[in-house]
């Protein structure tokens, strides 16, 4: 049957191509829309390691360049802030926190190996303020301060970009006096978005700069409490200016840059993959109505509705399986060739949907035309002109 | 082998009734060659369209080889007319995009047979009717005697016990017409084929065993 199908495509080639042409393309943005849609559930559902609920971002301007002011100052604000019983803990940061649109980015190497890592530097209470789990090793603590080598904690990507599967505690990483010595390793932490996939991190303690923190607030605490930190915040030097943001909201906004731009990709590519349907629809709605007499042919030689049926649904779903394989030689280019560094099962993943996908709506857009043409009365198509 | 009885063919549409086929009796004995002849519109094509089981009539009965065609499913029809009847249409019916074996093999398609198998039979059915020599070629590259060959050549195919002919020389000369008449005597001689054949040519009937006439849906003769 398969060879009568086959041979029957052939034979009309030039029009079929149209329709294969047509799937191929569907395929393809298919193939991209499910890789995308598919690349970024996979990140969305792996922890983030942090729990950002009840957590503030507090950015304030100390209004002075001055390094050893920035230290006393800071201290000014740690005395403040442990007089709040709604406070829970509380650290400094460098501008890059979680979610925030700053970034401190740098190549590390380690014999041979090189990651691209963000570079976060912290106060000690960090993993207090964001809940943050280790799964090897230990944090780092005031008394750290005074070695000479700086010990920080690194993601388990980077330890294993940088170090494969030998164990990351104890390596140092960095050269003369910029030397770092990992005692950490943190398995997850989504620190841009929900979305953001495992990347490499390492943290350190705090240098000199930074003027903004991350507070862990006691659950329940009102805006009036908020406002009175704030204000009392502010009250601690002259000219200072405190700001305060909700974590949460500030991990919508950074999500939202993420979501919002697939979601359109879907509406553009629902609606072309709509029209393709409509097409698809129509095509075999003529293609039908060109071939009642074929029908009553076949009818009358002994095939049932169901022949009839299948026969038509069987041609589309031939022609689909080309424009599918033409498809296939492209989409499978990217992971062949690393495209995009994703790993090669999301590729794959996204070719399985593509393909489930392409064939429920060539099969969803054949199944009533064909319904429509096994229905016809033998008799009347045989007299069909 | 085939047996009418009382048969009746309204056609009704929301404003009018029309009567094709009034009280039919017709018995057609096996190994027969019936012509039935009739003006345009009498009802011929509809009366083999009832005997060919591509059409229901409104009342009466058929059976064919003792066997009562009445409340058979799609499935059982279907089957009957692959296992014991072939057509010939006057205008031929043939796949345009399948060449000329394709085309006779098309019956067995429907049956569970291998591919060589059918490659076999529908040689020997082109052989049969003399164009073993057009097996790869494409219906249009035929000429129309060229073409109900094909066509009697897939009507036989499947070794049916019964052909049913709907003016299978109206779209030809006399010569290939006289061609495709002898072809269609052949058959009935020699292999027993019962054959029910709608004709408006009187010299054609006339080779025939029996005539039946038909005139606005009765049975005259």
């Amino acid at each position: 049957m398969f060879k009568h199908l086959f041979k029957l495509i052939w034979k009309k080639k030039k029009s079929n191509f149209l329709m294969m042409l047509e799937i191929f393309v569907s395929f393809l943005i298919l193939f991209a829309v499910w890789t995308l849609s598919f690349y970024n559930y996979r990140n969305y559902s792996k922890p983030s390691g942090i729990d950002h609920e009840n957590v503030w971002a507090v950015f304030i301007d100390f209004n002075t360049d001055s390094d050893s002011l920035k230290n006393i100052y800071r201290d000014l604000v740690r005395q403040k802030l442990k007089t709040y019983p709604e406070i829970e803990a509380f650290a400094f940061s460098s501008s890059n926190m979680p979610y925030s649109f700053s970034s401190s980015n740098n190549n590390i190497s380690y014999k041979g190996n090189t990651t691209h890592a963000e570079i976060m530097s912290v106060d000690p209470s960090y993993p207090d303020v964001l809940k943050m789990k280790l799964t090897e090793g230990r944090w780092f603590t005031e008394g750290d301060k005074v070695n000479k080598i700086k010990p920080i904690i690194v993601t388990r990507r980077m330890k294993e970009e940088l170090f494969g599967n030998e164990n990351a505690l104890g390596k140092i990483i960095g050269e003369k006096d910029d030397k770092r010595q990992v005692v950490g390793v943190v398995s997850h932490f989504k620190f841009e978005n929900d979305f953001q996939p495992e990347s490499s991190c390492m943290i350190e303690p705090l240098g000199g700069w930074p003027s903004d923190m991350l507070v862990r607030i006691k659950p329940g605490t009102t805006v009036e409490t908020e406002m009175k930190i704030s204000k009392a915040l502010v009250q601690l030097g002259k000219d200072w200016s405190v700001e305060i943001q909700h974590l949460d909201n500030m991990k919508a906004n950074k999500n939202r840059i993420i979501w919002v731009p697939i979601l359109i990709l879907f509406i553009v590519c629902s609606f072309l993959i709509f029209n393709v349907a409509l097409g698809l629809f129509g095509v075999l709605f003529q293609t039908i109505s060109r071939r009642k007499q074929e029908i009553g042919v076949r009818r009358a030689i002994g095939a049932t509705k169901g022949h009839i049926l299948w026969h038509f649904v069987g041609e589309t779903a031939v022609i689909t399986t080309f424009g599918i394989i033409l498809g296939l030689f492209f989409a499978i280019q990217f992971p062949l060739l690393n495209v995009f560094d994703l790993e090669a099962f999301v590729y794959i993943v996204g070719i399985v949907l593509a393909i489930i996908s392409i064939y429920v709506l060539v099969i969803a857009c054949a199944l009533f035309p064909s319904k429509q043409a096994s229905e016809i009365y033998p008799a009347v198509a045989l007299h069909e002109e | 082998m085939i047996k009418l009885k009382n048969i009746e063919k309204v056609y009704r549409t929301s404003t009018i009734e029309t009567l094709a086929l009034n009280e039919i009796n017709l018995e057609v004995g096996k190994g027969e060659f019936l012509s039935i002849m009739g003006p345009s519109g009498c009802g011929k094509s509809t009366l083999l369209n009832i005997m060919g089981l591509l059409d229901e009539p409104s009342k009466g009965e058929i059976t064919v080889d003792n066997e009562t065609i009445s409340g058979f499913s799609d499935k059982k029809l279907a089957h009957f007319r692959n296992q014991k009847l072939g057509f010939i249409f006057q205008s031929y019916h043939l796949i345009n995009d399948l060449p000329v074996l394709d085309n006779v093999e098309l019956p067995l398609l429907y049956r569970s047979s291998s591919a060589s198998e059918r490659t076999q039979l529908a040689t020997e059915a082109l052989q049969k009717v003399g164009l073993s020599n057009r097996m790869k070629h494409y219906p249009t590259q035929l000429s129309g005697g060229q073409k109900q060959r094909v066509a009697i050549a897939r009507a036989i195919v499947g070794r049916p016990e019964i052909i049913l002919a709907d003016e299978p020389t109206g779209n030809l000369d006399s010569a290939m017409g006289n061609e495709i008449m002898d072809i269609l005597i052949n058959l009935n001689k020699n292999d027993g084929t019962t054959i029910v054949m709608v004709t408006h040519d009187e010299n054609m009937a006339k080779k025939t065993n029996r005539l039946v006439r038909l005139f606005d849906g009765t049975q005259v003769m």
